[in-house]
């Protein structure tokens, strides 16, 4: 019992866990170590259990010999190695699979090729407080969930003080656990497990349930943990704190490893895919919106059409982009056709966040351009070298109207695009800046130097776009 | 074959961290507690006793007083159905735990069995009280024999955690396994002499029907050590011990094929 549930009791050929004698060995070496593993999962159609079941039981398996169609791929070829003292990162959107690759090392679930080490005891932050029973105190369930994570009646007694210090709960932990608000019912979940004395720590998300001053806890302990050589491997999407945390991450994608390095390499990587993923959506959605305009009906395009707006784009770089880094030169372009020759036009264009906030709004007239002739096909581009907007979505509204304020044609939101940037910023607006301070001002780790350069607003943050 | 006792025994501390659990879960919020564990089979013995006693008078050969027979075999019995219908769903019932932590699996069923165990123990005082005072009455009912009621109780556990084993893993893979269980353990009631004696069925098929349900070698030891106050003969051992292999071996046979599908299906 006492060392350890998951090192006992998943002792299966492919998913070794190697116990105290090799700790040795394995000092300053590999700590968990993947290699080339794949997990499938079989499809579960309305009325397959039969033959699930007859799977199951003759193969000793879900998947084998299923074909591609009737499983799903949750991992494929995943290989990498974690050192002992090492945290590392584990980033992805939702379904790529971090889950599951946290529950193979943790051991509760099986590769269905490939290989798991994993050397030392493991504590699983997954779901925290299993085995909590709702009825019963919290005191009580302590024991249980310390038991069932591999602790001794005597080792919980021991710590018992600890725990309840930890998790604050104190005054609470009397009370049966039903009555629990969801946060006290994960910070006890943690303080049981933090205190099983862990070599590997394996962290899902949990951070994200607690109040903030109850994460940072977690994640002082957390440290505390790593700076005696424990390991982590922590799945977050709080990239911050990944890149922040850990030592390195890997990225993974629809089950695929695309990336493993350092935290802020992947980090960047992972957020110039999902900025150009949101940019295509806003592509797509534009050309959807255009197509369905064509024959006027839109409750956000309004105007007597005697001049009419075929076409709107972003552009960027030369090309037409709806995701953009802050800072970088863009251009909208709108295609215009008059219906007759115009002799009264102005040309408009206005970029407001999805809150209805406008950030900037600006017409040929207000630019005191005089309008002679407009008549046939026109290209209109407005062109802005350095559009330093903070990070965010925002949307365009384009329009061609009357001095007088006559829409010939109004097309709000037009179309929606991304601004990403290293760093985050309170507002719609993120200038060109830097700090510098003198007296006695100190600074643990220098802000700038983090982030490259002497100004934050200058890291463009996106050189490996399109990775 | 013997996977699933090694690691029950090796976890025996969780499991019993896990069965006081659910005995303290079970009566947990209420105001008589544990006093209920001893009412509940109060009030059964209590309605048995006037149902049989003065409303349907059932005539069977040499069970009388009627009510110690029947509860004689019947607190037994409801230790081993709940046992299953609570086993066969256990996996279910603490998927969470299955899927979120590594855990030794084969302690869900057992602790199933184990809780419903102290249940059938915290009823017997009530058990013994009444064949007591009927001996005192003047009937001739209990003796010396029953000290060996725990020995039936020990060969009934493996059959019992085997059964629930195999159930429980069918049961992730098959919901119908739930439904199943409880239908076929209401036909087994009827088909176990706890009712009646067993030579009061009139017909010789249906009396080698009855003799060969796996469930009545172990309620005619209940009743011969407790009721009747003899020690069963060797042929009727023979059978616990025969049915109690083969439910173990077929029920941890079944878990260990599908233990590695478990935590996918659940």
């Amino acid at each position: 019992m006492t060392d350890g549930v998951s090192r006992d009791s998943a002792s299966k050929d492919c998913v070794s866990r190697d116990g105290a004698a090799q700790d040795g060995a394995a000092k300053g070496g590999a700590t968990i170590r993947v290699e080339a593993v794949s997990k499938l999962y079989r499809r579960m159609a309305p009325g397959a259990h039969l033959k699930t079941l007859k799977s199951a039981l003759l193969e000793g398996s879900l998947t084998r010999g299923l074909s591609a169609a009737e499983s799903i791929a949750a991992l494929d070829g995943i290989d990498f190695t974690v050192h002992r003292g090492e945290a590392f990162g584990l980033i992805g959107g939702n379904g790529c699979g971090k889950s599951t690759l946290l529950k193979l090392v943790a051991g509760i679930l099986k590769p269905t090729a490939g290989r798991v080490t994993v050397n030392g005891r493991v504590a699983a932050l997954i779901e925290l407080g299993a085995g909590f029973h709702p009825e019963i105190s919290g005191r009580e369930n302590v024991f249980i969930n310390g038991a069932v994570l591999g602790l001794t009646r005597r080792q919980v007694e021991a710590r018992f003080d600890s725990i309840v210090a930890f998790s604050g709960l104190a005054d609470f932990i009397d009370e049966p656990v039903k009555n629990y608000s969801s946060g006290m019912y994960v910070r006890l979940g943690f303080a049981v497990a933090v205190h099983t004395d862990p070599d590997v720590l394996l962290v899902d998300e949990v951070l994200a349930v607690g109040d903030a001053a109850f994460a940072h806890k977690c994640l002082r302990r957390i440290e505390e943990m790593l700076a005696v050589g424990r390991t982590l491997l922590f799945v977050s999407h709080d990239l911050d704190l990944v890149e922040k945390l850990c030592d390195r991450a890997v990225w993974l994608d629809g089950g695929r490893q695309r990336m493993v390095g350092p935290p802020r390499r992947v980090v960047d990587a992972y957020r110039a895919a999902v900025a150009e993923a949101e940019g295509e959506a806003h592509r797509l959605d534009k050309d959807a919106r255009q197509t369905a305009d064509g024959d006027g009906r839109n409750e956000r395009r309004w105007g007597s059409r005697q001049a009419q707006i075929r076409a709107v784009r972003v552009l960027a770089g030369g090309a037409e982009r709806y995701h953009l880094a802050s800072g970088d030169g863009a251009v909208f372009e709108l295609d215009v056709a008059a219906a007759e020759p115009l002799d009264d036009f102005v040309f408009g264009v206005m970029i407001s966040t999805p809150r209805g906030e406008t950030v900037w709004g600006t017409n040929t007239d207000l630019e005191d351009y005089s309008p002679g002739r407009l008549a046939g096909e026109a290209t209109v581009r407005l062109s802005c070298p350095e559009l330093r907007l903070a990070p965010g979505e925002y949307l365009l509204d384009v329009a061609v109207h009357s001095r007088e304020g006559v829409a010939y044609d109004y097309w709000s939101h037009a179309l929606a695009f991304t601004v990403t940037a290293r760093r985050r910023a309170a507002g719609v607006y993120l200038p060109r800046h830097g700090w510098e301070f003198a007296g006695g001002v100190e600074w643990k780790r220098d802000g700038a130097a983090d982030a490259s350069g002497k100004a934050t607003a200058d890291d463009r943050g996106q050189e490996e776009r399109g990775e | 074959m013997f996977e699933p006792a090694r690691q029950i025994f090796r976890f025996r501390g969780l499991l019993a961290t896990l069965t006081s659990r659910d005995v303290k879960a079970r009566y947990r919020g209420s105001l008589l507690g544990f006093v209920w564990s001893l009412i509940n089979p109060l009030l059964l013995l209590g309605v048995y006793a006037f149902v049989f006693g003065f409303v349907f008078r059932p005539r069977f050969e040499g069970v009388e007083p009627y009510a110690l027979y029947l509860i004689c075999g019947l607190f037994p019995w409801l230790w081993a159905s709940t046992s299953l219908l609570e086993g066969s769903m256990s996996f279910l019932t603490n998927a969470g735990l299955l899927r979120k932590a590594v855990f030794p699996v084969e302690l869900l069923p057992t602790v199933s069995v184990a809780s419903n165990l102290v249940h059938l123990v915290l009823a017997l005082p009530i058990l013994a009280g009444a064949l007591l005072v009927g001996h005192l009455l003047g009937d001739p009912v209990g003796g010396w024999a029953a000290l060996l009621m725990p020995l039936v109780m020990a060969l009934q556990l493996p059959m019992l955690v085997g059964a629930a084993l195999g159930l429980a893993a069918l049961n992730v893979h098959f919901k119908d396994v739930r439904d199943l269980v409880a239908n076929l353990l209401t036909l087994l009631f009827f088909m176990t002499p706890i009712l009646y004696p067993l030579d009061a069925i009139p017909h010789p098929g249906l009396w080698w029907v009855v003799r060969l349900n796996p469930f009545t070698p172990f309620t005619l030891a209940y009743q011969q050590t407790l009721f009747f106050g003899v020690v069963p003969d060797a042929e009727l051992w023979l059978q616990m011990v025969l049915v109690a292999a083969l439910s173990w071996l077929a029920g941890s046979w079944l878990f260990g094929r599908l233990r590695e599908t478990l935590v996918e299906a659940a």
